[in-house]
């Protein structure tokens, strides 16, 4: 009874009684949201160790209680070149795939319960050709990008063939 | 996980651990061992993964488990006698049963074997009369090579037992039997009342008359619980709790050790009970069921001689069971049945499980007296108590367990720190007690690594196999001697020995060993050894593959590298120098590939895995005499020494195995060749030189002063240049796969002791990626860290 009182609170307002908990974080001035189930822990900016020759977004691995994990730059992902990351900065621990990684913003701003059925589809643009977001919501006047963290971290590991080929 | 799924994951661990008991049981009797508890130990572990494999519905594997059971179980009852049972069958029954199980746990179909199954199935088929295959554990004759004398000591025992003509129906059951049969009528006339039935004794359907009791083995357990029964939180009724309720014939308690009521301790335990079961249990079965809440001084589980019968439910109707008297009574009865049994042949009644029954009279077996000095049911029982006291653990936890300590002795490195800026008074106390924790974090440590630890045994266990497959492919006699193996090392490091051992010895059988005809030609005998040893050395552990076969043919080494180049052709090489070919990359000298080599994995893969193990691989080789090889691997994977070196702001740790030696950049001599490719001179030699914190793309202005020689897995050096040695330490090693990737260069990370991650080096990966970026304009993109 009482873990259904939140549903029932959407229910008797939508049909589908269905609700996503989403944190929402902030990159400039762009809201983007993730599952909340997805999110392990939120912890403040702390120096990474660079990888050699790793995809301009990765920047670098991080100890976070004896394990290493790598640290994504989302500003880098959507293009929008490197955080200048100070200690007001925010790395998101997430678990994605069996892995743990981090996902450096500039703030977390709250947690939403978004009813599903207002998840819009992510429009089809051409300029996100990563993939990068799963869908939209609309929050407000903001609207919140629901990323898909997959696609965040993808060429994260995987060494890209444009270093390995060799020029003769 | 889903707790099916995990609980099957425990089934096959559990094989593994059965399997190599098996084997090891099957080839200590092959080789003329002849201890029961061998034959034991071998009939029950295969029994535990039949079971099992029933229980997960592995259909194939449960009908083979059930034949080969079978089949042990002859020898178990002694209807084949230890030195004439086909082990070597055996040995191939149990590597089909290990296939079997694979094939179960990878949900592969699995490959039917009828020819060992029928050749199973012969098994004690010629001599074994019909009534005795139905012959329950308590009448199974003597084991062993006693039993071809049997039969004549059974007859005059019998006749004594027996004053009364033998029924006729007993008259076809073995003389042995036919005793036990009219003992029986005896034991149910003197427990009281029921009439005589040995007519039916032995007969394999259950009589019409028989009562409700269903067929089974009739067990008394008798409960002496200590005083602190109560005390311990034990209740008995939870304790019977644990037999199904409709095995239990009755519960009888007896009071008569309490003491007056006066006197009574109420916490104390004074009751004592007797148990009598009609199940479908073993013995053994029921010890298990005890052996968890009781200790085995407390009960004792008997199985009843009436229960070689099948309408025997008699005893328990005729034993009113309340009454002491009677029980003392049926104790006398089954004292006089084991006395005329040890007159009937020369094991006690229960050879079977004689460290189960404890109160059966020990008349030792003239076979068994003769190979086992110890009394076999102390060994069993410290066996058991061994078991009790070791858990299974799931790795995982203990990675866990090891996390913690790294970070712990992260914690206290910086407390080190923060402590030298405290005043004097205040340091010098709080610097006592940061030494005492850090000696206490080392202690906590190596503990934690030493759970991680294991016997080699889980490895060195697949080798009898291999040597016995490789036998047979190659038509030699080999013989297998495994030594240390109880020897332990990380977790780690086992996982990674089964491939190169495999492969050295697979070297030794193929190339190394003769067959039995060269042998004999060359006055050896024909049966080859090869020996495995494994020994903890100076904190390495050294295992030596070592055979006595034909030695390494130098001549022909040399001219195979001679013509691939290798070697000079007018170079000159010392015998130990040729030897150390043998590792080079592509050199087989095998004339015909065959099914064991020519398959492209030579010594050179095993040198490349020993080495990116950290560890070193030799060979020593005496012409005519044998061949040995040595391999040195560190005792865990989890823990490296290493350097920690800077460039620019980034530091890096370079494994101490891969170092040569330092020194300063100042005082090299370096030669710039085409496109900015750097060489150094030392120690006459031409070394390439690259700049780590180019290679590796360190952030921060590069002031290299130092220049490492490392050695590549090809055992040729390279000089790396850095700006500083920082120091060196013992390092925890962390996978950068587990979160992330393979990351060129490094093979692993580490955390220091101020929290920040450091990669560790890989010298040969470093040299690939170096390769790469130096042709290649390096990413305009830097990171700032």
């Amino acid at each position: 009874m009482t873990l259904q009182l939140g549903e029932k609170h959407f229910s008797s307002a939508q049909p589908e009684s269905a609700v996503r908990r989403i944190v929402t974080f902030k990159v400039g001035d762009r809201t983007f949201g993730i599952d909340v189930g997805m999110v392990r822990e939120i912890k403040g900016w702390q120096a990474t160790t660079p990888l050699p020759h790793a995809a301009p977004h990765v920047r670098g691995v991080l100890n976070l209680r004896g394990v290493i994990l790598a640290v994504y730059d989302l500003r880098t992902s959507i293009g929008l070149g490197l955080t200048d990351a100070t200690a007001t900065h925010v790395i998101v621990v997430v678990d994605i795939e069996d892995k743990v990684a981090g996902l450096l913003v500039d703030s977390v701003s709250d947690i939403v319960d978004v009813p599903v059925s207002a998840v819009r589809p992510a429009p089809d643009l051409e300029r996100d050709e990563h993939g990068l977001i799963e869908g939209l919501v609309l929050l407000d006047t903001d609207i919140v990008a629901l990323l898909d963290l997959a696609a965040v971290i993808r060429d994260g590991g995987v060494e890209s063939p444009a270093r390995t080929a060799r020029p003769n | 996980m889903d707790p099916l799924a995990e609980l099957k994951q425990t089934f096959f661990q559990e094989c593994e651990e059965l399997l190599g008991a098996l084997e090891l049981k099957l080839q200590a009797l092959d080789e003329g061992s002849t201890d029961s508890e061998d034959v034991n130990a071998a009939f029950r572990a295969i029994h535990s993964i039949k079971g099992g494999a029933g229980a997960f519905g592995c259909t194939e594997l449960v009908a083979f488990a059930h034949v080969f059971e079978a089949s042990l179980d002859h020898l178990r009852s002694g209807r084949v006698a230890i030195a004439d049972a086909p082990f070597s069958l055996f040995l191939r029954c149990s590597d089909a049963v290990a296939d079997l199980v694979s094939a179960a746990r990878n949900d592969e179909p699995a490959r039917p074997r009828p020819d060992l199954l029928e050749a199973l199935e012969r098994v004690g088929q010629a001599d074994a009369p019909k009534p005795a295959i139905a012959a329950p554990e308590a009448v199974k004759p003597a084991p062993a090579k006693a039993g071809a004398v049997q039969p004549e000591a059974a007859k005059p025992a019998a006749k004594k037992a027996a004053p009364k003509p033998a029924p006729a129906s007993a008259d076809d059951a073995p003389p042995g039997l036919a005793a036990l049969g009219n003992l029986l009528a005896m034991v149910e006339a003197k427990a009281g009342g029921a009439p005589v039935a040995a007519d039916d004794g032995w007969d394999d359907t259950p009589a019409v008359s028989t009562p409700p009791l269903k067929p089974g083995n009739d067990i008394r357990l008798s409960i002496r619980p200590d005083s602190d029964l109560f005390r311990r939180v034990i209740e008995p009724r939870a304790v019977f709790a644990i037999l199904p309720a409709e095995d239990i014939v009755s519960i009888t308690c007896d009071l008569s050790h309490v003491p007056p009521l006066e006197t009574i301790d109420v916490t104390d335990c004074w009751m004592r009970f007797t148990v009598l079961l009609r199940t479908q249990m073993s013995v053994e079965e029921v010890y298990g069921k005890f052996d968890f809440t009781l200790s085995s001084e407390e009960f004792e589980v008997e199985l009843l001689a009436s229960a070689a019968k099948d309408d025997a439910s008699t005893v328990f109707e005729a034993e009113p069971a309340p009454s002491a008297d009677v029980s003392e009574v049926s104790q006398d009865v089954a004292a006089d049945l084991s006395a005329i049994l040890a007159r009937l042949g020369p094991a006690p009644a229960a050879a079977g499980e004689p460290d189960i029954a404890p109160a059966a009279p020990a008349a030792p077996s003239p076979a068994i007296a003769r190979q086992a000095p110890r009394p076999p049911a102390n060994d069993a029982v410290a066996a058991r108590q061994r078991q009790a006291v070791s858990v299974r653990v799931d790795l995982e936890r203990i990675d866990k367990l090891m996390n913690l300590v790294g970070e712990i002795v992260i914690t206290q490195s910086m407390l080190v720190e923060c402590v030298r800026s405290l005043p004097y008074d205040i340091y010098a106390k709080t610097a006592e007690g940061i030494l005492t924790l850090s000696r206490q974090t080392r202690e906590l440590q190596d503990h934690v690594m030493a759970v991680r630890a294991q016997p080699v045994k889980a490895v060195f266990q697949r080798m009898p196999r291999l040597v016995r497959e490789l036998a047979q492919t190659l038509g030699k006699e080999v013989r297998l001697v495994l030594e240390g193996e109880n020897t332990e090392v990380d977790k780690t490091i086992i996982e990674e020995l089964a491939d190169p051992l495999t492969h050295m010895i697979r070297n030794s059988m193929d190339h190394g060993l003769e067959t039995p005809e060269d042998r004999l030609a060359a006055g050896k005998p024909p049966e080859g050894v090869i020996k495995l040893v494994a020994e903890h050395r100076a904190g390495r552990i050294v295992i030596s593959v070592t055979d006595d076969g034909r030695g390494i043919g130098r001549e022909k080494l040399l001219a195979k590298a001679k013509s691939r180049g290798l070697v000079g052709a007018d170079e000159k090489l010392a015998p130990e120098e040729i030897d150390q070919l043998i590792f080079a990359a592509g050199l087989s000298t095998a004339e015909v590939i065959s099914d064991v080599s020519g398959r492209g994995v030579g010594m050179d893969v095993v040198r490349r895995n020993v080495e990116s193990l950290g560890g070193r691989i030799s060979v020593d080789s005496e012409p005519g005499r044998g061949c040995k090889f040595t391999l040195a691997l560190p005792l865990t994977l989890a823990v490296l020494e290493g350097m920690v070196i800077r460039c620019g702001d980034d530091r890096y740790v370079i494994p101490i195995a891969s170092v040569i030696e330092t020194q300063h950049l100042a005082s090299t001599p370096i030669e710039h060749l085409t496109f900015g490719q750097e060489v150094l001179r030392w120690r006459g030699e031409v070394t390439p030189l690259h700049r780590l914190g180019a290679v590796m793309g360190s952030t921060g202005t590069p002031n290299e002063n130092i220049i490492i020689i490392a050695e590549t897995e090809r055992g040729d050096n390279v000089g790396i240049a850095v700006d500083e040695i920082v120091g060196q330490q013992q390092v925890v090693v962390k996978s950068l796969e587990g979160n992330y990737g393979t990351v060129n260069g490094a093979s692993a990370a580490t955390i220091l002791g101020d929290g920040l991650v450091a990669l560790i080096l890989d010298v040969d990966s470093m040299l690939r990626l170096a390769a790469s970026s130096e042709r290649s304009p390096a990413p305009v993109l830097k990171m700032a860290g």
